[in-house]
């Protein structure tokens, strides 16, 4: 999953990129709002952490800008205010979830996995296709039941898979998804995690839709 | 402890001591006046009884019998005697019998007889009798008692009727003082409305002065709540970074991930540390209005110090930091103050200066006749910026340093103390001057 990290200081955003990195996410970080703000159109972000203290232009200007340009990435908004009105205020601007700092790294990915988990239409927390099942909280995935042994990258790939159900998803996608923009990658990267995969579960899991990219497989 | 006198008491006590004083004042004056008054009038009388009583004398043709007592007619108090030249009795009344003859003299005589009683008597001769009219001193004192007593009754009536009127009206008068009181007492601490100043005028400066009191109290009040509040939003920053970053270390599962982790914790409490500092320097600066100490400046002494403990910081980032003085000691800028705060002025500016300098680079700090000041020549501050720093908590956007944002806030409220004002500006060649100037 990638997520914009919008915020001015350093060392929470180094932790959040870090932590968050730990957790199975991948963090693009921004430092101030004008720059944020062009950055959500770069590259297909699942959820956005968007400080409201920032310098320049200010975390709620950004998210009005975003929603007036019809943006809908779900956006989870950290403060130091955490008085109600405050709290109002960043909701009804548009954000979908609220949390005052310090928080913990948990609850910051917790709330991000629900949010993504929402805008997917789906409610539950574990992500079931046939035999597989896939708790994004823990990292794990079991197939029938046995425990699957699978690197941080399959993991994000089979979540990615799993969320976007019944859509074909274009390899660059894919790229984008499992990588921040200064990570390195191998130009086969895709097709050698998909080759994994397919290893581990099943050819059939994933099925190759030519000149696209690839798609979940069908239920058995 | 001792109660503060009442006003009521003393109004009260002072009444019941003058009220007196000036009875005993008025009645001794009366009381003389009523003395020789009546003295005038019963003398007359007496002269006139004794003139009538010499004239009817003459028709005497042999002595009168003797007096008897129980008599009709008889008069207390009041006696008269007829003589003949040679001094023998010719009438008396029972009293008379006492007074003795005195041919040939006329005139008032003060007799005191044996039984004890004080007499008046007026003697009036001519060539054949002499006559003697007396009246006792005691009757003319009940005259001249009556008098004192028929003007003391009223008196005597009207005090507590005073007293309790008076008890009232200062009762009435002190009515507001009451209600101020109870306004006060519900009242709480931070509430800026004035009390009401529907009072007597003689407490009217009293009010004013509490309403003062109470302006400044609520602006205080408000001011540091405000502060407060900021200062615990200012403090969640810092303290979420330290808790992401702990996590961080916790959940890391290589060695240099961990390290990273655990360096940026030893950073976050630094800032946290120096963000405490800060705050609690500015906390205790806020409530004074003039330094504590107050002392001729000595600039050297204060600058040699400062310097010395920002070399250390300096060093580490091979900055240099120089004292530059154009003018003898004893003429930079003359000013009395507290060498503990404008130390804390310089090291903030100098630390400003050092925090924003390039590597190697110079910071340098002025002493002179009309200024003091500090220039680095680091980015300086942006033209939108340069009033907005001084702002407590505000920090340029942008910044790669961590900071408070309130080191300028401590510098510009310690310039304050000392009469200074602290101008901003950027230098032509580049880098920020720091300036202080009298106000």
């Amino acid at each position: 999953m990638r997520i914009l990290l919008i915020e001015d200081d350093d060392m929470i955003a180094d932790g959040l990129k870090a932590g968050l990195g730990q957790l199975g996410f991948v963090v693009d970080w921004f430092r101030d709002g004008k720059s944020g703000l062009a950055a959500l159109s770069g590259a297909p972000f699942d959820a956005v952490i968007l400080d409201l203290g920032l310098p320049g232009l200010d975390g709620m200007e950004v998210l009005a800008a975003w929603r007036r340009a019809g943006r809908s990435e779900p956006v989870l908004i950290l403060t130091a205010r955490d008085a109600l009105p405050e709290r109002l205020k960043g909701l009804d601007a548009g954000a979908d979830d609220y949390l005052v700092k310090p928080f913990a790294l948990a609850e910051v990915a917790a709330r991000l996995r629900a949010l993504i988990r929402r805008r997917h239409g789906q409610s539950g927390p574990l992500y079931l296709h046939g035999a597989l099942s896939f708790d994004p909280v823990a990292r794990r995935a079991t197939l029938s039941g046995e425990p699957l042994e699978l690197t941080a990258r399959e993991l994000a790939l089979l979540e990615l898979l799993l969320v976007s159900k019944g859509r074909v998803l274009p390899r660059s996608l894919i790229e984008e998804k499992l990588y921040g923009w200064d990570q390195e990658l191998d130009s086969n990267a895709v097709e050698v995690h998909v080759h994994h995969l397919r290893k581990k579960l099943g050819s059939g899991f994933i099925k190759t839709v030519r000149g696209i990219g690839y798609t979940l497989g069908d239920e058995e | 402890m001792k109660t503060p006198p009442s006003l009521r008491g003393r109004l009260m006590r002072m009444i019941m001591l003058v009220v007196p004083l000036v009875w005993l004042v008025a009645t001794g004056i009366s009381g003389y006046a009523a003395w020789h008054e009546v003295n005038e009038q019963y003398d007359g009388q007496q002269r006139l009884f004794a003139q009538q009583l010499l004239y009817s004398s003459r028709a005497f043709t042999r002595p009168a019998p003797p007096y008897e007592h129980g008599e009709e007619g008889e008069v207390d108090h009041m006696a008269l005697a007829v003589w003949n030249t040679s001094g023998e009795l010719l009438m008396s009344d029972g009293e008379g019998l006492a007074l003795s003859p005195h041919p040939d003299f006329s005139g008032f005589l003060t007799l005191d007889t044996e039984e004890g009683k004080h007499w008046r008597v007026f003697y009036l001769s001519d060539a054949h009798y002499s006559v003697a009219v007396a009246q006792e001193f005691k009757e003319r004192w009940e005259v001249v008692r009556g008098l004192l007593v028929a003007q003391w009754l009223p008196w005597l009536l009207m005090v507590p009727v005073l007293l309790i009127l008076l008890w009232r009206s200062v009762a009435r008068g002190l009515a507001p003082l009451e209600r101020v009181r109870e306004e006060l007492q519900h009242r709480t601490p931070d509430d800026p409305t004035p009390l009401s100043r529907a009072v007597p005028s003689e407490l009217a400066p009293l009010i004013d002065g509490m309403n003062g009191l109470i302006a400044r109290g609520a602006e205080m009040l408000s001011r540091e709540r405000r502060f407060t509040a900021d200062a615990a939003h200012e403090l969640r920053t810092p303290l979420a970074a330290l808790r992401v970053q702990a996590e961080v270390a916790q959940l890391s599962t290589t060695t240099k991930a961990r390290q990273h982790a655990l360096g940026q914790l030893t950073l976050g409490i630094d800032r946290a540390t120096r963000l405490t500092e800060q705050l609690l320097a500015l906390s205790r600066l806020d409530p004074l209005q003039t330094p504590a100490h107050l002392a001729p400046l000595r600039w050297q002494a204060i600058a040699a110090r400062a310097l010395e403990e920002a070399l250390h910081v300096a060093a580490e980032r091979g900055i240099g930091v120089e004292l530059q003085q154009s003018v003898p000691d004893a003429e930079v800028l003359p000013l009395s103050g507290d060498e503990t705060l404008v130390g804390l002025l310089l090291r903030n500016l100098l630390d400003n200066a050092i925090r924003y300098s390039p590597d190697g680079a110079t910071v340098t700090l002025v002493l002179a006749a009309d200024h003091v000041a500090v220039r680095d020549t680091g980015p300086g501050i942006s033209a939108e910026w340069l009033e907005r720093v001084r702002e407590r908590f505000f920090r340029p956007p942008g910044q790669s340093q961590p900071g408070s944002g309130l080191g300028l806030s401590i510098v510009e409220r310690v310039a304050e103390l000392h009469g200074l004002a602290l101008e901003l500006e950027n230098h032509p060649e580049g880098g920020l001057i720091a300036r202080l100037v009298r106000a």
